[in-house]
């Protein structure tokens, strides 16, 4: 089961089978009045065949083990959403320094002084980004 | 003397303050970030697309394009210094990292920055020439031809990037599918959007650029956890006069072959940088030498890189179909500018046409001094810890997402996509299709829609049209030698196995 092409297969298949059977529920209209449902059905189909040729092939090919690393992509998935939600219900100066420390948890060595140097730049920047190119952001 | 005129004319547009400002923040912008590891022309972009909101048309594109042919050049420089391959300077890597070990920096450098200059200037008069000969043809195009041509991108585009037809293909077709997310044009329905408001509008390019480029760029580069290690080479730039005549025929060469190469559909700087290579193998005076750090090596897919960057505009300008993810993203930024490429565009905004050819060589002199004279300076970007680095190209994510709509809960959809992106990256799959069926998607529709409207449903249409039938005959010839390709390799495969046996 461990092998990234299969994995692969199984993800077209699953990305394929998702909106087609979705788009079955919108009208397909005829050929010569094609509805809202006909155009996705038919690449969805294709991505189908495309997901199981992959399935079928990675029966042939050598197994290649999938690597994935969950503790990184968490990190920084994390810090983004927090630094969304901490923007929006405080203000973005406390989302950088948020984003800044809980993201840097992914690299080797983690340092607070280097931390707070880092977030000191950006709000730098942001403050640049605000006055000088008009952005709207919301930092106080 | 029709073009001259027209080229004074873009020149005067392209010469204003303002506009000359433009290109020299993009063209050092664009080299800087896409110096950066890990970030190639196409994540360099859509940071920066952002960027030019508040910037008026001409100027924003002019940028723009300087953030293109900045990256791309930049990206050249990372890899002769520091062997660093992106994914669009694969070949500097070796003729140019050779010539690095031996210490010639600074003539790999120069040779690629002059080279770089020739390509660039070739390709401009082929831009200036043939694009609007190129439009008066679109106008032939049908919506059946329009069809047929899209999916020939995509046919090219993915085994192009990719090298795997079936990888390629699976992704342009999930950016045909994300493409479709929102409110139907023709009926009105709202398709895929889970019953949420705010997917009513589609999904907004940006997030799913930054998404796939940015966050799962960062990603992937902190599981490596490779250190890099700072260039302290000392640089030479000036060569003999008998090591500068050997540029000269190697770049021309460069660049005849990438700006023809860049016009083809699925062409673009990559696929010429590699013909550039072959070429100079097989026809160079000092071929014997290629492959060990030669000028030749470095000169001849410079000139080809640059070219092909610059002529890949012209299906985009002329027809108004992108032909590789780059410019795929950069008809999205004409789009959000409020102009619509093709056949039109050069007659009804000559102004942003010419003043962005014009702009093209003004970029050429801003790089070439950017990048001989100054290149030690800007090597020392290196010096900066990948621990800054991320958080840093994390932030202008967010602000990049954020500004587009000044929505902060665009910022979930980018997670979202940052999500997808990295599983893609485990998966080995290369996103760069993507945002190509993404972009084409919705016009890929409109147009079959109509075809099949115009011709009463009979899909006939698609193959007894001359240009149509053409361009899937010739997609029709390639999928059969993929597949004879495919079936002799297993069969070799499986014979070696029995010998083994």
């Amino acid at each position: 089961m461990n092998s990234r092409n299969l994995v692969r297969g199984l993800c077209l298949m699953a990305i394929a089978l998702a909106f087609g059977l979705q788009s079955l529920r919108y009208s397909l209209g005829q050929f010569s009045h094609p509805g809202p449902g006909l155009f996705p059905l038919l690449v969805s189909s294709l991505l189908l065949i495309v997901g199981i040729s992959t399935v079928v092939r990675s029966h042939f090919a050598e197994r290649v083990p999938l690597s994935f690393n969950l503790k990184n992509i968490t990190l920084i998935l994390g810090s983004l959403v927090g630094f969304a939600l901490i923007s929006e219900h405080l203000n973005m100066i406390v989302g950088i320094v948020f984003m800044v420390f809980f993201a840097s948890f992914a690299g080797k060595k983690y340092s607070v002084l280097l931390n707070l140097k880092i977030s000191a730049g950006l709000i730098a920047i942001a403050f640049a980004l605000q006055k000088l190119l008009g952005l709207n952001l919301p930092l106080y | 003397m029709d073009v001259l005129h027209n080229l004074a004319f873009g020149f005067s547009h392209a010469l204003t303050w303002q506009n000359l400002l433009f290109c020299a923040i993009g063209c050092t912008v664009g080299t800087f970030v896409g110096l950066l590891p890990g970030l190639g022309p196409l994540a360099t972009i859509s940071l920066l697309l952002p960027l030019t909101y508040s910037i008026p048309t001409t100027g924003a594109l002019i940028m723009l394009a300087g953030i293109y042919y900045g990256a791309q050049y930049g990206d050249s420089v990372s890899a002769i210094t520091m062997k660093i391959p992106h994914a669009s300077s694969i070949v500097a890597c070796i003729d140019g990292y050779q010539m690095t070990l031996k210490g010639q920096t600074g003539l790999a450098l120069f040779t690629a920055g002059v080279s770089s200059f020739i390509g660039g200037t070739v390709a401009i008069v082929v831009l200036s020439c043939l694009a609007p000969a190129l439009g008066e043809v679109a106008f032939l195009f049908g919506p059946a031809d329009y069809c047929a041509l899209m999916l020939v991108g995509f046919v090219c585009v993915s085994f192009i990037t990719t090298g795997s037809l079936l990888n390629g293909l699976a992704m342009c077709l999930i950016g045909v599918l994300l493409g479709q997310i929102g409110t139907d044009v023709t009926s009105g329905t709202q398709r895929f959007t889970m019953d949420l408001q705010f997917l009513a509008d589609g999904v907004g390019l940006i997030s799913i650029a930054l998404g796939c480029f940015g966050i799962a760029e960062i990603t992937k580069n902190l599981d490596k956890r490779e250190e890099r290690t700072p260039f302290n080479g000392k640089i030479k730039l000036m060569p003999t006069w008998p090591e500068f005549k050997r540029i000269i025929p190697s770049a021309l060469r460069g660049s005849a072959i990438g700006s023809f190469l860049g016009i083809l559909p699925g062409g673009g700087p990559v696929i010429a940088q590699f013909a550039a290579y072959a070429l100079d193998k097989r026809f160079s005076k000092y071929k014997h030498e290629i492959g060990s750090g030669a000028i030749e090596g470095v000169a001849g897919q410079a000139a080809a890189d640059e070219a092909a960057s610059r002529t890949s505009f012209i299906p985009l300008m002329s027809i108004g179909i992108p032909e590789n993810p780059v410019m795929a993203l950069m008809l999205a930024a004409f789009i959000i500018k409020g102009i619509q490429p093709g056949p039109n565009m050069i007659a009804s905004h000559p102004e942003l046409f010419w003043g962005l050819v014009a702009s093209m060589w003004v970029g050429n002199c801003f790089l070439i001094v950017l990048n001989v004279p100054l290149v030690r300076y800007l090597l020392s970007i290196f010096k900066i810890p990948y621990a800054v680095l991320f958080p840093s190209i994390l932030f202008f994510c967010c602000i990049g997402t954020f500004s587009v709509n000044n929505n902060l809960d665009d910022i979930f959809t980018t997670a979202v996509f940052g999500l997808m992106g990295y599983v893609f990256v485990c998966l080995e799959l290369d996103a760069a299709p993507l945002m190509l069926g993404f972009i084409l998607g919705p016009m890929l529709e409109e147009n079959f829609r109509r075809a099949l409207l115009i011709s009463r449903g009979d899909f006939g249409a698609f193959f007894t049209r001359p240009i149509s039938g053409t361009l899937l005959a010739l997609i029709g010839i390639f999928i059969v030698w993929q597949l004879t390709l495919f079936v002799r390799q297993a069969r070799q495969a499986s014979a070696l196995d029995k010998k083994l046996a």
